[in-house]
């Protein structure tokens, strides 16, 4: 179980001031959808949970747990951006490599590995191909088995399918559906498309003026 | 890249082998590009030094001898120059003011100068007269006098040097000072429009002469000499200005920071031997100090002769030099 | 570790940090040294005197007209290359242009005489065509005018172009659509777009101007056409009169300060971004069309006549004697030693300082507050002092150094050329390293954290591929500021340490033109061969 609970933080800029109470929790193979305005406090939310931010007071726990105060490397989480999700100059299998091993060596387990995974996503056949050749859904799908590779429980995704067209949307979602229960992971979906959690989502949470709320569809 | 490295190595190398040979002293003299350059009478007076001091002569050559006085106190005490040769009688007084010559102690009652030799720290080479050279196939019709110079037509251009640097230049300020006294700035801001461009030294301008950018040019009596006898050429003469010429006596010094004063003292005596007298006519093109057997080349007697030698007083000039350096900036503007 | 956290980022803050506070310690040594050395009596008396107002006003008079005309000249140039932009040699042309900041500014005094010079190509070619020559030399206030518009226009149009070229193509539909003529499309859509980058080239190209030196000192001509730069570099050098130079020096320092606080949103933006050849959908009428192609024309011919004929007259020079001589060969080592280690320590700088100045500008690695921004503008600022404290007020700075400290004239010498070449390159290169490390920050902070993606690791990956060809750019640009750069050198010049564009000076001082136009040849080529082929080298090596 991924609890967060009374999560505070207050966001002062200029003379804007914005005050944020996150309460929620996810459990295992279930996918939670993150819901709300622009301007509401997704972004914060979820930098706060991939420990981007530190909160003011309250606290992250996994399996009883307390990960409040882990850096965002140490956290048993993955995050999946919206954007910028790989690096143009390097080939496929290389971006995903990136995930488990930053050095230039990189063994043979780690390579086999990469190349399943990379399966998993659909992206069989695409290793050695330049990140800055593929389109908007190939990115994402070797972000998303870069994420994989990490092996972590918890699965982060910001917004992550901006901008695809429906068809190459309705397969992400699928993907990450399917993943999700092959793997028993605990995915956080933040989107501000509604239908994206209508989809997938096991339970939805709207973000509003500053706080988490239970969303219950009509 | 390494090609280069190479050459470095290799040249450095040399360099060290090449010092090394030389355990004779060497003195050291900084003067102008035009008296240290290969057309100059630098080869022949270093030749016949050599011959009798037993040491290197080097010379260090700067645009104008005021430059190279600069120079040396740019320099500092780590200045490597022994003597500095090529101020002149007018301009020694910014030297004296420095004081870093000392006094040279030679007898200077025997030298052939059309003016008595009284500086202690300061000892004559040669001398002349400055006059304006021009062109005589180019240029028809020259003006007789300074007053006839400001009747010439609109485009009727001179090159000048500047009095800061040149002493030429200062020359040719204490020249007009010498004829129209309290009138000079008068007559500088109407001679400003047909002052093609101010020089920093003299060969500059002379340069720039000889590529036909000017009518005349700010130089000696002698120059034609130079024309005459090495180029065969007999158009190129001196405008005889009627009020007379103001002179110029070349003179070398001896720096108190030098570390070979006994050479140094050699050095001065020689400029003032018949050998080195020989040489300067048709080298540096002016008069010796000295009159030798030989005598001057029969090419000197065509030369225009200057009706009479003009000089300011030394202590004036040494007064003044700043305060009429200022007047002459601020009426050629 | 929160990533607002600045402990994250301690590595990146130390190094740049630590170069901007040296910047500004110079800055502040620079005044104090020459403020010790003034002789409060001598100073105060009389400190202006009716000729220092003189050369401020000269100084001030020909920034401003070389400012005005390079500002009309690029201006016009830009907006006749974008509406053609499809004939064939373009890209040469745009290519030249953008090369005229990396020319020596000696080649082109030299390239201009030899063209416009009293016994010129013009002056030449008029005599025997018309019987008719210029009275006007070309030494004054017209030949230093048309220097800096040379060097100035095309450094204008170069960056109006991209501006142009960014204005999107649909307001020019609209603006067809509603039946503007030329000078409405211009006043609506033109030149709005290029007000704000006019504002800042202006501003630039007038310290520029105001602060010429080389230009100014060899075609000025006589002392009447000084400007305070070169009137202190003759209060050193000819007059040995520190403390006018002291005075001179306070006096421009006063007025630059000023200049580059007004003008703080400087930004010299050259970029060697491709100029697009996307149609603009308007066709020009044809008197507009022979208009701007006669414009294109005219600019094509004044920016490459100077440099054929330094090929010219270069060829014809003897080569054997030039290279015998071993000032030459001195020169030529001593300036390219200058120009490697200036431009190797110049992109270390602008890397490090551009590090640590993004922490100060994102706003997920610091919090948006006035504190912020202020030490965001004290780190540009650190960068641009040059800007403020100009070659020869440095160098003055350095001789009265060498004053105190026994050391040879020399060593001081090499010390000077190679921090001013240093801080004369920085503001260039800080201009064009920064924009793409905020932006790589911007972007990829976040994934790097999550990969545990730091240090050298970080940089192989993140940074280097996104800002190499930029590097690559700065260095060949700042070898080549350097190698053409007569500034301090003239100075300390004299036989034991000498550049090239000392020797060419010397050479042309002594009039030995043909010696001189070898000599500016082989520079020219040196410089050009350097900013073409140097960054394409790596990057083809690399690029796989």
């Amino acid at each position: 179980m991924f609890n967060i609970s009374n999560l505070k933080y207050t966001y002062k800029e200029n003379e804007i001031k914005n005050d944020y109470n996150f309460s929620l929790n996810v459990k295992q193979s279930e996918i939670v959808g993150i819901i709300g305005q622009s301007g509401s406090g997704k972004s914060t939310l979820l930098d706060l949970l991939a420990g981007f931010l530190a909160p003011i007071s309250g606290n992250i726990t996994f399996n009883d747990i307390d990960i409040t105060t882990l850096n965002t490397e140490n956290r048993p989480l993955t995050i999946l951006f919206q954007k910028y999700n790989t690096f143009e100059h390097l080939s496929v299998i290389k971006n995903v490599l990136l995930g488990i091993n930053t050095s230039f060596k990189v063994k043979e387990e780690e390579i086999k590995e990469a190349m399943i995974i990379l399966k998993e996503v659909g992206l069989d056949g695409f290793e050695d191909k330049l990140a800055s050749t593929l389109s908007g859904g190939q990115s994402q799908r070797v972000a998303l088995a870069r994420c994989l590779i990490r092996k972590k429980p918890i699965l982060l995704l910001d917004e992550p399918f901006t901008g695809l067209d429906s068809n190459t949307k309705e397969k992400m979602l699928e993907l990450v559906k399917e993943i999700t229960e092959k793997l028993k992971l605990y995915t956080i979906m933040v989107t501000h498309d509604l239908s994206d959690c209508e989809k997938i989502a096991n339970r939805v949470y709207k973000v509003e003026n500053g706080k988490t709320s239970i969303f219950k569809f009509v | 890249m390494i090609k280069l490295l190479k050459y470095l190595t290799c040249f450095s190398l040399l360099i060290t082998l090449l010092q090394a040979e030389e355990n004779k002293p060497t003195l050291v003299v900084y003067t102008y590009d035009s008296f240290a350059a290969s057309w100059g009478p630098a080869p022949k007076v270093k030749e016949a030094f050599e011959k009798t001091c037993n040491c290197n002569l080097k010379f260090v050559s700067t645009s104008s001898s005021i430059t190279a006085l600069r120079k040396i106190q740019l320099e500092g005490s780590n200045t490597k120059a022994d003597v500095l040769l090529g101020l002149d009688k007018s301009s020694a007084g910014i030297a004296r003011n420095t004081n870093l010559f000392i006094n040279h102690n030679i007898d200077t009652s025997k030298l052939d100068l059309p003016v008595k030799w009284k500086d202690k720290e300061f000892l004559p080479y040669d001398y002349g007269y400055f006059a304006f050279v021009y062109d005589s196939l180019k240029t028809k019709k020259v003006p007789k006098s300074f007053d006839e110079l400001l009747l010439m037509p609109k485009n009727f251009k001179i090159i000048i040097q500047d009095p800061r640097s040149s002493t030429p230049g200062l020359g040719l300020l204490l020249w007009i000072k010498k004829i129209y006294g309290e009138n000079a700035d008068a007559y500088w801001k109407e001679l400003s429009p047909r002052i093609l461009t101010v020089t920093k030294g003299w060969s500059e301008a002379y340069g720039l002469f000889l590529k036909g950018e000017a009518d005349m040019v700010l130089s000696y009596t002698t120059s034609p000499a130079y024309h005459i006898i090495a180029e065969n050429k007999t158009n190129y003469k001196t405008a005889n200005f009627k009020e007379g010429h103001y002179g110029q006596v070349e003179v070398s010094g001896i720096l108190k920071s030098s570390k070979q004063k006994k050479l140094a003292k050699q050095f001065l005596e020689f400029t003032n031997s018949e050998t080195f007298a020989d040489i300067i006519p048709t080298t540096n093109w002016l008069y010796p100090v000295v009159t030798t057997k030989k005598g001057l080349p029969k090419e000197f007697s065509s030369l225009e002769p200057a009706s009479k030698m003009l000089l300011l007083e030394d202590d004036d000039i040494e007064k003044n030099r700043k305060k009429y350096q200022n007047e002459w900036l601020n009426a050629i503007k | 570790m929160p990533l607002n956290s600045i402990y994250r980022f301690r590595l990146s803050l130390i190094p740049g940090g630590l170069l901007s506070i040296l910047l500004l310690f110079l800055a502040f040594a620079i005044f104090f040294i020459l403020f010790s050395n003034i002789d409060n009596k001598d100073f105060f008396s009389s400190i202006i005197t009716s000729r220092i107002f003189d050369l401020v006003r000269f100084t001030v008079y020909q920034a401003l007209l070389s400012t005005l005309f390079s500002i009309l000249l690029g201006t016009v140039l830009a907006w006749a290359l974008t509406h053609q932009n499809s004939f064939k040699s373009r890209s040469y042309l745009i290519a030249l242009l953008s090369s005229s900041l990396i020319l020596p500014t000696l080649i082109v005094v030299f390239g201009i005489i030899t063209v416009l010079g009293q016994n010129g190509w013009l002056n030449r070619a008029l005599l025997y065509l018309f019987d008719y020559s210029f009275e006007n030399s070309i030494y004054g206030l017209s030949g230093i005018l048309i220097a800096h518009v040379y060097l100035n226009a095309s450094f204008v149009a170069r960056s109006l172009l991209h501006v142009f070229e960014s204005i999107p193509k649909e307001r020019y539909k609209l603006a067809k659509s509603l039946n503007f003529s030329t000078i409405q499309r211009f006043r609506y859509i033109e030149f709005p777009a290029i007000k704000l980058s006019l504002r800042s080239i202006s501003s630039t190209i007038f310290l520029l101007c105001f602060t010429s030196f080389a230009i100014v000192l060899t075609l000025g001509g006589s002392p009447s056409y000084n400007t305070l730069e070169v009137a202190i570099y003759e209060a050193i050098k000819i007059d040995f009169d520190i403390p006018l130079a002291l005075k001179l020096a306070f006096i421009q320092l006063s007025i630059t300060i000023v200049l580059v606080f007004l003008s703080a949103n400087f930004k010299v933006g050259i970029s060697d971004i491709k100029t697009s050849t996307q149609k603009i959908p308007w066709l020009e009428t044809k008197k507009l069309r022979i208009l701007q192609i006669s414009i294109i024309l005219f600019s094509s011919i004044l920016f490459i006549l100077p440099l054929v004929s330094i090929l010219i007259d270069g060829l014809g020079a003897n080569f054997i004697k030039i290279f015998s001589d071993i000032v030459f060969i001195e020169s030529f080592i001593t300036s390219l030693i200058i120009a490697s280690i200036s431009s190797i320590l110049t992109v270390l700088f602008a890397l490090l300082i551009s590090d640590t100045r993004r922490n100060f500008n994102i706003n997920h690695r610091i919090k948006k507050t006035k504190f912020r921004s202020f030490i965001n503008m004290i780190i540009a600022f650190s960068g641009n002092i040059y800007l403020a404290i100009p070659s020869l007020i440095l160098g003055l700075g350095f001789f009265l150094l060498s004053l105190k400290f026994e050391a040879p004239l020399s060593y001081w010498a090499f010390g000077s050329v190679l921090c001013a070449n240093i801080l004369m390159s920085l503001p260039f290169a800080l201009s064009i390293l920064y924009p793409p490390m905020a932006n790589v920050a911007q972007r990829y902070d976040k994934l790097s954290f999550s990969l545990n993606l730091k240090g050298s690791k970080r940089w192989l990956y993140c940074e280097w591929p996104y800002i190499k060809s930029s590097v690559l750019y700065v260095f060949a640009l700042s070898f080549c500021l350097s190698l053409g750069d007569l500034g301090v050198i003239a100075l300390f010049g004299s036989d034991e340490i000498s550049t090239l564009p000392w020797y060419l000076y010397n050479l042309m001082g002594s009039y030995q033109t043909k010696d001189a136009a070898g000599v500016a040849l082989i520079l020219l080529i040196l410089t050009l061969s350097v900013f073409i082929f140097l960054p394409r080298i790596f990057t083809r090596k690399k690029d796989v």
